[in-house]
């Protein structure tokens, strides 16, 4: 299967040569070093090229092209510069990249088109870096190895740079992760060294040319491909981003064939197993709580997680150890304090977060990332440093009325270079927070208000029932009761009033105005004993009262007997005052009188109680 | 262009205590409210106290219960 690949690769790279027509002869590649990093399953190429014009116009743009079988890996594709010279040099300033068709160039090739700061002039030269980051371009080879083989993988390119400019000098280094290196294509001029393989220099090559290469290598890094991810981002203003991801994993190696041994597994280091699955390491962002682990049978108890200032580390093992081909799923979830992901600038706000998944070193195949906005956010657009598709739709959760909506990103093939930042701006009204404590309250008092309705209305079937009648009547006893206690203890009060009175009396010594209050009394007595009267008629006349007539008639002639000795207490006690009476004489008359309504008191206090509860 | 974070208008550490605080005083409205409901008679209830009893109550039952939940972690 690998030969025919190489065939056909060679193919095309042949076709390619033979109809190169005469290619853009303005700009020159006066140097390219690539450099293929191999080390783990995602393959980065870093070519810098040293691009000369030798025409007459100004160039603005640098033509890249891929072959279609490696533009279809492709994943990332990022072009820089550096401003200044040697100890001059900033950091990279990044080159904007399109895809662009251009005509008469040979088919089967995949046109990136960079565009250039400054124009560049005529005999003036630029300096670009280029990243290439591909997934899917290791093809495990055997298809099959057993649990104790080691993982053996192709690698193929071609040595010259395939560039629509004539290159000057190239050079190409291939860096192989430790281990054994099963065969690669010599060329003269190939040297292995240390795990890295040198091609060239090669020098004064025509545009379009190209010499296939591969590499036959042993690779046992794990090979962890995610097939489908969602990524769920949840923002609640009440001061939570809560992220939940639900992940598909397979192992992207070469399938085992022949059994699989716990027991070899365990023992001896040929028999391990090397390229399988045994961890992933995960990295959240900082002051992440509440994180969990689980999958549908349940959680996943085989994780550790360490937190410092800068990151969350999180280490998970699956249930088993993957090998090739073997599938697992789980769900990932942790919430993320506010304050550092959501933002507000010009009257909009802002969630600022990363777009990959926090696991390092993985490929995804298909990732979808939902960010859910609280409800009632308007005018809602995401910003993304890379193309991917979007639509909103909306989500129901808890308390909502509307229901919450939710902007959708989905991008397919994603390689750890994609976990950039991006922005969702939306516009949102904190007067719409308030709705969902307004839900909760709103249904608090529905009860409250069915529990009035209950007690108001009368839902007695008949009328004119014998219980009925019987229960109405005695409601209106109770009534009536009631409002006899009420004027008792208004008449106990004025009681009150006169005491105080001779208090006053005793300590100020005003006659007057104890005169007053007495005067006063007396008209309130004869009030309230008028109020009285039709109440006590009524009691005394219904059936229903029968049982505490008796008492209500006690209470009111203890009452009565209790204001007279009361008057005449006051009466005696003034008097004496005017007289200029000793005060142990005044105490000696008003003794018995004392005792007298002591006990008075005492007894109407005792009928109040059980009238009370009546 | 400066950007500002947003937090939550109520600090977070705040909400089990604020849910405990506001949940007793609902619970105490709700059982006055209940006691008035049994022990008045039918003539002597007053429609404005019942309501106002039962909106002052509902009112801090909300709030309770919606702290209850944020301090349980389910930020709705």
């Amino acid at each position: 299967m690998a030969a025919s690949t190489s065939l056909r690769f060679a193919f095309v790279l042949f076709w390619i040569s033979v109809l190169a027509s005469t290619a853009l002869s303005d700009l020159v590649i006066s140097k390219i070093d690539r450099r293929v990093d191999l080390t783990s399953q995602i393959v980065r190429v870093v070519s810098t090229l040293k691009v000369e014009n030798r025409g007459h116009d100004t160039v603005s743009e640098v033509l890249l092209p891929f072959p279609d079988i490696q533009a279809k890996n492709m994943a990332y594709l990022k072009s820089s510069y550096h401003e200044g010279k040697g100890k001059g040099k900033q950091s990279a300033i990044s080159l904007p990249v399109t895809l662009v068709h251009p005509e008469g160039m040979p088919p089967e090739l995949t046109f990136y088109s960079v565009s250039l700061p400054r124009g560049l002039g005529k005999g003036d030269s630029f300096t670009l870096d280029v990243l290439t980051v591909f997934a899917h371009s290791l093809k495990p080879f055997p298809a099959e190895i057993t649990q104790a083989d080691a993982q053996l993988v192709v690698y193929q390119d071609s040595a010259y740079y395939i560039s629509p400019y004539e290159v000057k000098v190239q050079t190409l280094a291939v860096r192989l992760p430790s281990g054994r290196v099963e065969s690669y294509t010599k060329y003269p001029s190939t040297k292995l060294v240390d795990s890295e393989i040198k091609y060239g220099p090669f020098e004064n090559l025509p545009p379009f040319s190209y010499i296939p290469i591969a590499v036959h290598f042993e690779s046992s890094y794990p090979f962890v491909v995610v097939q489908e991810l969602e990524r769920e981002i949840e923002i609640s203003h009440w001061g939570n981003v809560q992220i939940t991801e639900h992940y598909n994993l397979v192992h992207g190696g070469a399938h085992i064939k022949g059994g699989f041994s716990r027991i070899d597994y365990q023992s001896r280091p040929p028999m391990r197993g090397e390229s399988s699955i045994r961890h992933l390491i995960a990295r959240l962002p900082p002051r992440a709580h509440s994180v969990y682990y689980r999958d549908e049978i349940g959680n996943i108890s085989t994780s550790h997680l360490w937190a410092n200032s800068k990151m969350t580390h999180f280490e998970i093992e699956p249930r088993y150890p993957l090998f090739g081909g073997w599938r697992t799923s789980f769900t990932i979830g942790y919430g993320l304090p506010l304050r550092d992901f959501l933002f507000e600038s010009d009257g909009k706000r802002f969630l600022n977060t990363t777009f990959g998944c926090p696991i390092n070193e993985i490929i995804i195949d298909h990732l979808i990332v939902k960010v859910v906005l609280p409800e009632g956010s308007k005018e809602i657009s995401a910003t993304v440093p890379f193309i991917t598709n979007q639509w909103q739709e909306v989500k129901y959760s808890h308390l909502d009325i509307v229901g919450r909506p939710v902007i959708v990103l989905e991008k397919t093939n994603v390689v750890p270079e994609h976990n950039m930042h991006f922005q969702v701006y939306y516009k949102f009204n904190n007067l719409a927070l308030l709705m969902e404590p307004f839900l909760l309250i709103s249904g608090f008092f529905f009860l409250f208000i069915a529990c009035i309705v209950y007690m108001h209305t009368d839902m007695s079937i008949s009328k004119s029932s014998a219980s009925y009648l019987a229960k109405q009547q005695l409601d209106e006893v109770r009534a009536t009761v009631q409002q006899v206690q009420n004027i008792i203890n208004r008449v106990l009060s004025v009681h009150n009033k006169l005491e105080t009175s001779l208090r006053d009396l005793s300590r100020t010594g005003d006659v007057q105005s104890c005169k007053a209050v007495r005067k006063a009394a007396d008209g309130l007595f004869k009030d309230l004993a008028k109020e009285l009267k039709p109440l006590l008629g009524f009691l005394q006349s219904s059936p229903q009262a029968s049982q505490i007539w008796p008492k209500v008639e006690e209470l009111v002639a203890k009452e009565k007997e209790m204001q007279e000795k009361l008057m005449a207490k006051h009466s005696t006690v003034v008097d004496s005052f005017e007289k200029k009476h000793a005060k142990r004489d005044v105490e000696n008359r008003v003794a018995s009188i004392e005792q007298k309504l002591a006990i008075l008191r005492q007894e109407v206090d005792e009928l109040l109680d059980t009238i009370d509860d009546f | 262009m400066t950007s500002k974070p947003i937090t939550s208008p109520v600090p977070v550490e705040w909400y089990p205590s604020l849910s405990v605080l506001m949940l007793s005083i609902g619970l105490v409205l709700t059982a006055s409210f209940f006691i008035y409901e049994a022990t008045s008679s039918k003539p002597s209830r007053s429609l404005s106290k019942e309501i106002t009893i039962g909106v002052v109550a509902s009112f801090f039952l909300g709030f309770g219960s919606l702290c209850l939940l944020l301090a349980t972690g389910v930020y709705v």
